[in-house]
């Protein structure tokens, strides 16, 4: 094994001390061969489930048919896409999309940013615990019965409506989901209540990572609980947050499903449909693979275009980045 | 190195298992002794067949309910029964996407999409080689349900044998709450105005029922599926039968949408004036179907507008309770006094609801066998009748009867799940609700005249006797002949224009209704505007154009 390689190669090879290119490449390889192994079912996982099916974007240029062989699916070239940059209702969804997923966006992250760091700052250890654990219950409970707590709560009758009568804030009960106008609010709540607790979690595993002499440095020199939030805590946390506002940026079109179906009605469709919901009635319900196809490509496409330019703008602030 | 080796094949397992998970969607049936004795007369090897249906029910295997025990002994057949949760349009969609389709499926209102994508398999050999009980069944009918290629791909439910009218009403009508006509001494009440009168009324009296506000009429439009639920009175108050998003002329048989028109306008214009009086229930856009049913039987809901199948469990569970005031009764409500009500159904075929086996059914010929031995006479008065001196005793003149105790147990719907009507009494080969069986006496338990009779409470006999009819039917005119009904069983294709315009004027409905309705009675006009302005947008022409084609076809005799 002590053989020196560079006897292999012609005469005028670079020494084999520091190899480059090519030759560094296959030596690593050879190195870390076993760690290499063991991601090849990983990435052949990638191929098979989000790779492969890319071929299916192929219908979003066809009238496809289900039940019919590839070659016996009509062409129709981009017919789908100028099918819905014509439909008004499409802005409108997409109008929604951005919204509420910005609301989310920004919502989750405040929240769990400063649940987070309240949570370090508890010095009850059982008392932390059992913040955490009811915080983040709601995560496992599924989104129909999630719907369903909420709009018993927000019924003329439910608590809410009775709570506010009490306080005499109001005179007559709210049909909260009735109006369009509160729809996404109610959403961002929801949400928040839903996952806040999850997302925190998160952010306490990046805050241990933070060296405690650095807090007590910061003691000594007379900094105040603020102060320490400020400038250890928030600095230490910075990485962490940079990454998962790209990533998330990233998905800012996928603002969810599940909420806005269960929770939506005939009297906020105005402001709850979104683009998952669009797809589904027009891809699902009526049958039009095609069309759905081509507003999910769309969809993929922009997310593809905002992931990019976050991580770029990051890389030329000097922040950390994705890639 | 001899860990690299380990490493190596342990990898290579994992990325086997890994192929195998992707690959193995196309699972191929089990060859299985079941297939291959398939030729064999009578065969009773056990077998379980999975079964699909887009209705609501709770999941069961056929067998662990008595009358699916019957039938498994007979054949050896057990069949998985699954029913759709939430949306069935969407489970539709990724069914067919996917291929992935049980041995049998019943597919209520997304047959169109499956029989469009090939989910069904041509039955018309295994009835010619395996079927006599499907031939005598369904022979005169066969034409008005094969498919455009001249195959049939599912039997209907509707193939009547005979025919005995309906005492009750299972369709749809204005329900009032039997304490309200009580109160004000049994009154007649004809035309909407004096439906929403008495109500108002009564709730001025009763603001509170329980300690909680009495609601005076409750829409069950908040569940998309179901919003013809609300949009489908403007329909019958105009003195039409329920031929879905059209209209049909009786002389001209020209059909005509009618939503967006004066028949909705009239209609909804009043629920606005009713919401404005605080009688209707602001929840209707919000509800699911599962806290409307539980409105219905908590005894504040003075008026609904509904068909009787989609809230059986509701009323079934008040009539069960015995708690008779608060239960519902049916009036023939319509916008004048000179229209003519036409809520019953015309004597009809239901041509687009039925069961198919699909094609990836491991075993067709065991489940038409299945079938064909569902449709002997003594089965199929298993499935309605169940097990004599069971669940019925026959008296003396030969008459199916059934014994106070025997009809409260039939209408518990408890009961009506472990025995297994509530699975197979509809939902499979069947004759028609308005058959008659060979020895005179009804197939429907409901329509046998003696079982009616006996089935109503003393609260139904004072409302009967207050408006002199025998039968709750008596109190609603006979249907005139319509021999194209119904028109909501027409076939509109997948992605045609016909389809698009079902979709786009739906959620115009869903958008602008709620609106119209909830909002002040100042804005009525600018909305209503608005709306018919953007359902002017959409082509009701070609709709319309088409269902008066097949309207015309069907009164020629082409189905």
């Amino acid at each position: 094994m002590e053989k020196p390689i560079e006897n292999v190669f012609p005469a005028g090879a670079r020494p084999a001390s520091s190899p480059t290119g090519l030759r560094l490449f296959f030596k690593k390889l050879a190195q870390q061969k076993a760690l290499v192994f063991m991601s090849v079912p990983f990435l052949l996982w990638l191929i098979i489930f989000k790779y492969l099916p890319l071929w299916g974007w192929v219908t979003a240029f066809q009238k496809y048919r289900p039940a019919k062989s590839f070659a016996d699916q009509q062409w129709v070239g981009w017919l789908n896409f100028e099918m819905i940059f014509k439909d008004a209702a499409f802005y409108q969804v997409l109008r929604n999309t951005l919204v509420q997923s910005s609301i989310k966006l920004i919502l989750g992250f405040v929240t769990a940013i400063a649940l987070a760091i309240l949570l370090n700052e508890l010095r009850s250890l059982l008392f932390k615990r059992v913040v955490q654990t009811i915080s983040y219950l709601p995560h496992f409970v599924s989104w129909v019965v999630a719907a369903s707590i909420i709009s018993t709560t927000l019924a003329p009758e439910g608590i809410v409506n009775v709570l506010l009568l009490k306080l005499g804030w109001i005179s007559t009960p709210v049909l909260w989901l009735g109006k369009g106008e509160y729809f996404w609010g109610i959403l961002g709540a929801s949400e928040v209540w839903k996952d806040v607790g999850w997302n925190t979690i998160i952010y306490l595993a990046a805050i241990t990572t933070i060296d405690p002499s650095q807090y007590e440095a910061a003691e000594i020199d007379g900094a105040n609980r603020f102060q320490r939030i400020w400038h250890i805590t928030m600095p230490g946390l910075k990485p962490v947050i940079v990454i998962l506002l790209i990533l998330n940026i990233g998905n800012i079109l996928e603002s969810g499903f599940e909420p806005q179906y269960l929770l939506g009605n005939g009297m906020t469709v105005d402001y709850s449909d979104n683009l998952d919901i669009y797809v589904l009635k027009w891809g699902l319900n009526l049958g039009n693979y095609s069309l759905a196809t081509a507003a999910g490509m769309f969809k993929t496409v922009v997310s593809f275009i905002l992931l990019i330019s976050a991580n770029s703008i990051s890389k030329r602030l000097g922040g950390s980045r994705l890639y | 190195m001899i860990n690299h080796k380990k490493i190596a094949a342990v990898s290579l397992s994992v990325l086997l298992a890994a192929t195998a998970v992707g690959c193995s969607s196309d699972k191929q049936p089990e060859a299985g002794t079941a297939q291959e004795s398939a030729g064999a007369a009578d065969d009773k090897t056990p077998v379980t067949f999975t079964y699909f249906s887009f209705s609501k029910e709770k999941d069961v295997n056929s067998n662990e309910t008595v009358i699916g025990k019957e039938l498994e002994k007979q054949t050896g057949v057990n069949f998985k029964m699954e029913f759709a949760v939430g949306d069935s349009k969407t489970k539709s969609g990724v069914m067919i996407a996917s291929g992935d389709y049980a041995d049998v499926i019943v597919p209520e209102g997304e047959i169109d999409k499956l029989l469009d994508a090939g989910a069904f398999i041509p039955l018309d050999e295994l009835i010619e080689k395996y079927g006599p009980n499907i031939k005598r069944v369904y022979g005169p009918y066969m034409d008005k349900f094969r498919q455009e290629d001249g195959k049939i791909y599912h039997l209907p439910f509707s193939a009547n044998q005979g025919y005995i009218t309906d005492p009750g009403i299972s369709q749809g009508a204005f329900w009032i709450q039997r304490s309200v006509l009580k109160e004000f001494g049994y009154p007649t009440i004809k035309t909407l105005d004096e439906y929403f009168d008495l109500i108002k009324k009564y709730k001025e009296k009763y603001p509170q029922v329980d300690g909680k506000d009495t609601i005076g009429f409750a829409a069950f439009a908040g569940v998309k599926d179901n919003f013809f639920a609300l949009t489908n009175a403007s329909m019958h108050l105009a003195g039409y039968p329920n031929d879905g998003g059209v209209i049909v002329d009786m002389k001209t048989h020209e059909a005509k949408v009618y939503s967006a028109g004066e028949y909705e306008k009239r209609w909804i214009k009043k629920l606005n004036e009713v919401n404005a009086q605080g009688l209707f229930d602001p929840e209707s856009f919000t509800v699911n179907k599962d806290q409307y049913l539980a409105k219905l039987t908590s005894g504040r809901v003075l008026g609904y507008f509904g068909y009787n199948w989609l809230v059986g469990d509701a009323t079934n569970n008040l009539k069960k309770a015995g708690v008779d005031e608060k239960r519902y009764a049916p009036l023939p409500i319509v916008f004048d006094k000179d229209i003519k009500d036409q809520y019953l159904d015309p004597p009809a075929f239901v041509n687009n609801r039925g069961i198919g086996i699909s094609v990836k059914a491991k075993d067709p010929v065991r489940i038409i066998k299945f079938f064909d031995n569902l449709l002997k006479e003594e089965n199929q008065i298993l499935v309605q009748w169940g097990i004599k001196d069971q669940t019925y005793t026959v008296n003396e003149k030969g008459r199916y009867v059934l014994t106070p105790e025997m009809l409260k147990k039939r209408n518990d719907p408890e009961f009506k799940r472990s025995f297994g009507f509530q699975y197979f009494e509809y939902s499979w080969p069947r004759y028609g609700n308005n058959s008659i069986l060979k020895d005179g006496n009804s197939y429907g338990v409901g329509n046998q005249p003696e079982v009616a009779e006996m089935d109503y409470t003393e609260g139904d006999r004072k409302i009967l006797q207050a408006y002199g009819a025998k039968t709750f039917a008596d109190m609603f005119s006979k249907p005139d002949d319509r021999p194209w009904y119904p028109a909501w069983s027409i076939n509109l294709g997948q992605g045609t224009p016909e389809q698009i315009f079902g979709q786009k004027s739906q959620d115009l409905q869903l958008k602008y209704l709620p609106k119209l309705i909830m909002g002040s009675p100042d804005a009525f006009d600018g909305t209503w505007k608005e709306y018919t302005t953007e359902f002017g947008k959409l082509d009701s022409k070609t709709y319309e154009e088409t269902i008066t084609k097949v309207v015309k076809n069907r009164i020629a005799g082409k189905w």
